[in-house]
């Protein structure tokens, strides 16, 4: 009860934790290539001894960039519910295209092999992995790191004329109000609160009725929202910010050689999982 | 006249078990007196905030006791709905809080949710309207988007008020107000408490307000409640002043700058008429005592 409305610890999307450690400190452009590389990797990895050793290697990636391992199972906990539908449509239905293996069931529709349970568990294991190394990605990188990391990376699509500076500058302002948007939502919820209104007394099927509850809180938000929007154009303008202009940035990312390794040694073990033919 | 908030050692931790955990309380001791006027100072950060959110439960307190009207707020079962309803809190900026299209629907939202006759809710919104300074026939019909920032703020405490508070908490009621709306709202307020017999606590960053309407005045820094007295008491201590950082009245220092040049003269004199008598007293040699009126 006393965390009633302590909303802003429930938000770990882009929640920036700032350790200094030695993933902290790299380009965020290689880190952004080495975790896509990395879940490509997991994506194609189907078998048990490989995505142990991509699990094992995650639990690392955190102790490597001293954020605790909480955090990242906190970002799973949320999943929970869509790895276990999976899991269960995967068991009940996938028999017949993983037919490979001994069978330990077969019950009119339902065939349960030995390769659709490895399927189940692989998937539900991949899920878990996935979540972990993008974690870790956005808990060591700023999100304005992330995005200039991510312009970086797209600037060659501006030779197809896809607008890649303001396809940025919307995921950076988008990522920015996260925290500030949930800040003023707590506060409306407890300002509501303090003048009669309550939250989630309705039953989960009485969706009108939940509903018409959250209206003193979407109503007072979306308007908050809009009228920072204007303060935001108006700030933009008031600094000469034109569409399409050239821009010189703050800061210049610096490619080192440690983040060459860095992707090397990714590059490396990516490749290795996927060819690696492991017994199990 | 009993004691209406009681605080004993009250800590507060905001994020509690995470790297980024801040304690924002951290120990408490307070109390307010049924019927007070009491002003809370102290600088952003000092725990002001978090400190009043647990007048009316929004927080629970971590570790420590909070007692408001008899009740302890760290009981389980305790009945929240009634609390907040005798604690009237009212936020900072508490304008951004209107969502229903008409005003008086929006000060009927607290008493609807009671579930009070609709009689009974037209009459309270009818009081608190007037209370807060809007004419309930002019203005219950109006929408609230119309509506200018004073008049929003004014909408949004009738809307507190028509849960008929026993307690009323207001942060920083006058922020962003201009000089008019701001003297209007504070003699509304100073009404609540004098006529209205309502316990009054206020957070303020203007020494002037503080001075003009607190019975009593809390001093915090670093969440804790580092010096309390009456302002006389507060004001008048240039120590406490310059340890805590806190601005006095301009009274204040002007009374303390004619001492520091020496002239005999009573700094705890802070209201206007007080420093005005003060200054005249000097500037007569005989030492003779004005009975004139005020500046």
């Amino acid at each position: 009860m006393a965390r009633e409305f302590e909303l802003t610890r429930n938000i770990t999307v882009g929640q920036y934790l700032p350790t200094g450690s030695f993933v902290h400190r790299l380009d965020p452009r290689i880190k952004l290539l080495a975790c896509g590389i990395l879940i490509l990797a997991i994506a194609f990895c189907n078998s048990y001894g490989g995505n142990l050793i991509v699990l094992a290697f995650s639990c690392l990636l955190f102790r490597l960039s001293r954020i605790p391992l909480r955090y990242g199972l906190s970002g799973v906990k949320p999943a929970i519910p869509f790895i276990v539908i999976l899991a269960v449509l995967q068991l009940l239905f996938y028999g017949d295209i993983a037919s490979g293996g001994r069978v330990y069931l077969e019950y009119g529709l339902i065939v349960i092999t030995s390769d659709s349970l490895r399927l189940v568990i692989v998937s539900a294991l991949r899920f878990i992995e996935i979540i972990f190394v993008s974690s870790v990605l956005t808990l060591s990188t700023s999100t304005t790191q992330l995005t200039h990391g991510m312009e970086s990376l797209l600037k060659p699509l501006g030779y197809l004329k896809f607008p890649v500076h303001e396809f940025s500058l919307i995921m950076t302002i988008a990522l920015r109000f996260v925290p500030t948007f949930a800040m003023e939502m707590e506060k409306m919820i407890k300002a509501q609160a303090s003048r009669g209104a309550e939250f989630g007394t309705g039953s989960w099927w009485q969706i009108f009725r939940r509903t018409k509850e959250m209206l003193p809180i979407i109503v007072p938000l979306f308007r908050v929202a809009m009228e920072r929007a204007e303060d935001l154009i108006l700030a933009m303008e008031a600094r000469c910010y034109t569409p399409g202009g050239t821009r010189s940035r703050f800061r210049t990312y610096q490619t080192t050689f440690r983040d060459g390794l860095t992707l090397l040694f990714i590059l490396c073990f990516s490749l290795l999982l996927w060819m690696y033919p492991f017994p199990y | 006249m009993g004691t209406v908030i009681e605080v004993e050692d009250l800590r507060y931790t905001y994020m509690e078990n995470t790297p980024l955990a801040h304690q924002a309380l951290a120990g408490v001791q307070l109390s307010v007196e049924e019927g007070e006027c009491v002003a809370i100072i102290g600088h952003t950060g000092s725990g002001k905030s978090t400190l009043i959110q647990h007048f009316n439960g929004l927080l629970r307190p971590q570790q420590g006791r909070v007692r408001v009207d008899g009740q302890d707020l760290s009981d389980p079962g305790l009945d929240l709905k009634g609390l907040r309803r005798k604690v009237g809190l009212v936020f900072q900026n508490p304008e951004d809080q209107l969502f229903e299209k008409w005003v008086g629907d929006d000060v009927a939202f607290g008493p609807l949710k009671m579930g009070l006759p609709l009689k009974e809710v037209r009459d309270r919104v009818r009081w608190a309207m007037e209370m807060a300074g809007l004419s309930f026939e002019a203005m219950k019909d109006r929408p609230t988007y119309a509506l200018s920032g004073g008049q929003k703020r004014k909408v949004a405490l009738a809307g507190v008020l028509a849960l008929r508070p026993k307690v009323l908490v207001l942060d920083e009621p006058t922020a962003g107000l201009d000089p008019r709306s701001r003297k209007e709202l504070l003699g509304r307020i100073e009404g609540f408490n004098r006529r209205e017999k309502m316990t009054v606590i206020f957070v303020s960053h203007n020494m002037e307000e503080v001075a003009c309407l607190a019975d009593r005045i809390f001093v915090m820094a670093a969440g804790q409640i580092v010096a309390q007295g009456t302002p006389r008491e507060i004001f008048g201590n240039r120590e406490v002043l310059l340890q805590h950082r806190i601005g006095a009245p301009e009274t204040v220092e002007i009374l303390y700058r004619i001492q520091g040049l020496g002239y005999p003269v009573d700094v705890g004199a802070y209201e206007l008429d007080s420093a005005a008598a003060e200054i005249v007293s000097i500037l007569r040699p005989q030492g003779v005592k004005s009975h004139g009126p005020g500046i």
